[in-house]
């Protein structure tokens, strides 16, 4: 095994595996182009073949050396303090990787499931809109009772969750919340500052991107977020 | 004589115009703000404004847009020295260097050394632009097809390899991970769906900037947020102390190297200022007697990225109005401009539109020279954001990302996509991998393919094309080479793991 670990193994077998996916899907598309003899494939195959033997060589460079860097003083130089915030942070156990996993579907199920029941119904329009409101209310419980157990993960997730919402609960309902979860997030505990800095930030957001510079933001699809978000525009605008 | 009789027109009728000279601080303050304001860029603002260049006249509309170029790549470096955050991939390497200054309290000093930095190289370039224009773009269209184009792509990537990764092969991985997201959309001779999944959004491609914002902006607060997980968090130290003259003149040859490589690099289409910075950072290590001490605050690092980038936005201009060839995002919005007013960029602007391209050249100096000055006051205010706690920070720049991603295309998506790319970024930084390398390979994938494409039917498929194209087997070899010596290295001269390395 030399100086191989799970993890690099692990890494090793995360790269090869997403190369023998993005291979295999590359047939989807595998047809001829009449002016241009290598098609649509050969430059993403080459890719894909450049992915698989950097990973290899990876591996090698893993086996023989362990986790140590080159000499090279460029990479030397530049590596960034991620890698050291983690290892302090104790992030780097199956438990955690996992814990954070479960909790970054929250935002993707949010954005498949209500479909998948109202077609399972048959469902659509407003019915559609009442599972999407009840099924952000669950995601948002289940959220919520993993917080404290992964702080980390729970920050990965608020953004893609924020992200998700706002099609349909709109940028000017959401934005409050978003801003007071974060603040949270980073162990902010006191609810003065932290309702005056969410107005301040809500107030010169929508000053300067809506009232100045006319930039339309999603005000979303349901009501009654839709009827804020509109509101909120007519009286700025 | 010529060119300074044309210089001094297009000043004259610059600045006795109101509206003009109105529209020139307008652009000048909205650049170095849009670039300074963390989450959001030049680009964002150009695009905010290109649907009411229609209202101004072309000579004013391309003015706003070039003076916005120049002030808005200097506005990316504050947020990269400040934040870790570049406002524009060209700002990236500045962040190496830049902010390991803030967190030493040397923020003052890296910020003045961009400032200074970025006037000299884009003022000596702004004025090689006015005096070289005719000759290099003669130069270039005869000098420069799809080949060269492809491999001067090739070349960049070997180089870019090297920087921000910690190791060679995780280098190389972050960059054809850039790559391989560049694949997905249509492709560029045939249009035939690629990696879609039979999502209408994926067809058009993954845009750029809600990538750049999650890997740069959205990332960084994710690892600031772990650092305060487990109290590990320093705020960085407030430093408004500017370098002094002796300071900057002990780094005169980098100066010099800088701006000549980021002119020739901007010069050529499609690659401008951000393999610009990073050749001139990746030179400014090469030629270091203490190497190692770059990417831990060294203010060489500020000085050549910035000249080179500043030094490449004279140069972009070249193959835009010579040849109609934008040289990146923001010059392509410029060809929108002229679009708008039944112009095409191109060689018959010379002819037709002398007076504007004049006008176009004065405003790109001036604001040029402008930024030593109104960038030295907007620092002085702009520094210090760094008071206020990163709890309650971080909320603003996520939103201000969130806005700039969807100020694009008005597509809820790319927020989710540019959130999500701050999610696989945190996770690739924690491991080594070099997020400016994945977002290099992003932009030159897609240069790179289609340049590739066009110069395999150009030599009739044949590879052996390459070889009789002296420009273009230059610098293939050049790649190779930079490529064999990091492949040695990888392999023989690693370090040796020592029994103190805790992965050991």
């Amino acid at each position: 095994m030399g100086n191989l670990r799970t993890g690099h193994l692990v890494e090793g077998a995360i790269w090869l595996s997403l190369c023998l996916f993005l291979y295999a899907y590359s047939f989807e598309f595998d047809k001829n182009i009449e002016i241009y003899k290598f098609g649509a494939t050969a430059w993403p195959r080459s890719i894909i073949l450049l992915i698989a033997i950097a990973a290899l060589g990876q591996l090698f460079q893993h086996w023989k050396y362990g986790d140590i860097g080159s000499s090279n003083a460029m990479q030397a130089a530049n590596v960034d303090d991620a890698e050291e915030a983690a290892h302090e942070a104790h992030h780097e156990s199956l438990g955690w990787y996992l814990s954070t996993f479960a909790l970054l579907v929250i935002p993707f199920a949010y954005m498949r499931v209500p479909d998948w029941i109202a077609a399972w119904l048959g469902a659509g329009g407003s019915t559609l809109h009442i599972l999407r409101v009840v099924c952000a209310v669950i995601l948002v419980g289940l959220f919520l009772t993993q917080v404290k157990r992964n702080m980390m993960g729970a920050m990965l997730t608020l953004p893609l969750f924020f992200a998700a919402l706002l099609e349909d609960m709109g940028f000017y309902s959401l934005a409050p919340i978003f801003i007071v979860g974060v603040m949270f997030l980073f162990g902010e505990t006191r609810p003065k500052p932290m309702l005056a800095i969410m107005a301040l930030i809500y107030g010169l957001l929508m000053a300067l991107f809506v009232k100045i510079l006319f930039v339309g933001l999603p005000v979303g699809n349901i009501r009654p977020f839709y009827d804020f978000g509109s509101w909120v525009v007519t009286v700025l605008q | 004589m010529d060119v300074f009789n044309n210089f001094l027109t297009g000043t004259i009728t610059l600045f006795s115009d109101p509206l003009g000279i109105l529209i020139f601080f307008g652009g000048v303050i909205g650049g170095m703000l849009f670039g300074a304001i963390p989450g959001v860029s030049m680009l964002t603002l150009a695009a905010i404004l290109l649907p009411f260049t229609a209202h101004l006249s072309a000579e004013h509309g391309i003015m706003l847009f070039s003076v916005i170029y120049c002030t808005g790549v200097y506005g990316g470096a504050i947020t990269a020295i400040l934040f870790n955050i570049p406002g524009a991939p060209e700002n990236a390497p500045t962040a190496f260097d830049g902010y390991p200054m803030t967190q030493k309290g040397q923020a003052g000093k890296a910020v003045g050394a961009a400032v200074m930095c970025s006037a000299i190289g884009g003022t000596v370039s702004c004025i090689i632009m006015m005096i070289a224009t005719a000759p290099i773009a003669d130069w270039a269209i005869s000098a420069f097809g799809p080949p060269e184009i492809f491999a001067l792509v090739f070349f960049g990537l070997a180089v870019a390899s090297s920087v921000g990764a910690k190791t060679f092969w995780k280098g190389w991985l972050s960059i054809l991970i850039g790559l391989m997201v560049a694949v997905v959309g249509l492709d560029p001779v045939g249009g035939i769906e690629r990696y879609d999944f039979e999502m209408p959004y994926l067809l058009a491609g993954i845009h750029f900037i809600p990538t750049i914002l999650g890997f740069f902006a959205v990332s960084e607060i994710f690892v600031q947020a772990e650092k305060k997980v487990t109290g590990s968090y320093v705020a960085p130290k407030i430093g408004v102390e500017f370098p002094t003259l002796k300071e900057l003149l002990a780094h005169k040859f980098a100066v010099i190297r800088s701006i000549i490589i980021g002119f020739f690099c901007g010069v050529l289409p499609g690659i401008g200022a951000t393999l610009a910075a990073f050749m001139g950072y990746n030179e400014a290590v090469r030629w270091s007697k203490k190497p190692e001490t770059f990417g831990k605050g060294n203010i060489e690092g500020v000085i050549s990225s910035e000249t080179a980038n500043n030094a490449a936005t004279g140069a972009a201009m070249i193959p835009l109005l010579a040849l109609g060839l934008p040289g990146g995002a923001l010059t392509a919005m410029m060809v929108g401009v002229f679009q708008m007013h039944d112009m095409e960029p191109g060689p018959l602007v010379f002819i037709n539109s002398a007076d504007l391209v004049w006008v176009v050249f004065a405003a790109m100096f001036f604001a040029n020279i402008s930024i030593i000055f109104v960038g030295y006051l907007e620092t002085k205010t702009i520094i210090n954001l760094l008071r206020i706690p990163f709890q309650f920070l971080a909320p603003m720049i996520l939103l201000l990302a969130t806005v700039g991603a969807y100020a694009v295309r008005g597509l809820t998506i790319d927020i989710v996509v540019m959130f999500l790319a701050g999610v696989i970024g945190f996770f690739l930084r924690r491991s080594g991998y070099s997020v400016a390398g994945i977002v290099l390979g992003l932009i030159l994938g897609k240069i790179g393919e289609q340049t590739f494409a066009q110069a395999m039917q150009m030599l009739h498929f044949e590879w052996s094309g390459f070889f009789d194209r002296p420009i273009a087997l230059g610098l293939i070899l050049a790649g190779f080479v930079t490529l064999a010596g990091s492949i040695y290295g990888a392999f023989f001269k690693t370090n040796k793991p020592t029994a103190t390395d805790p992965a050991v």
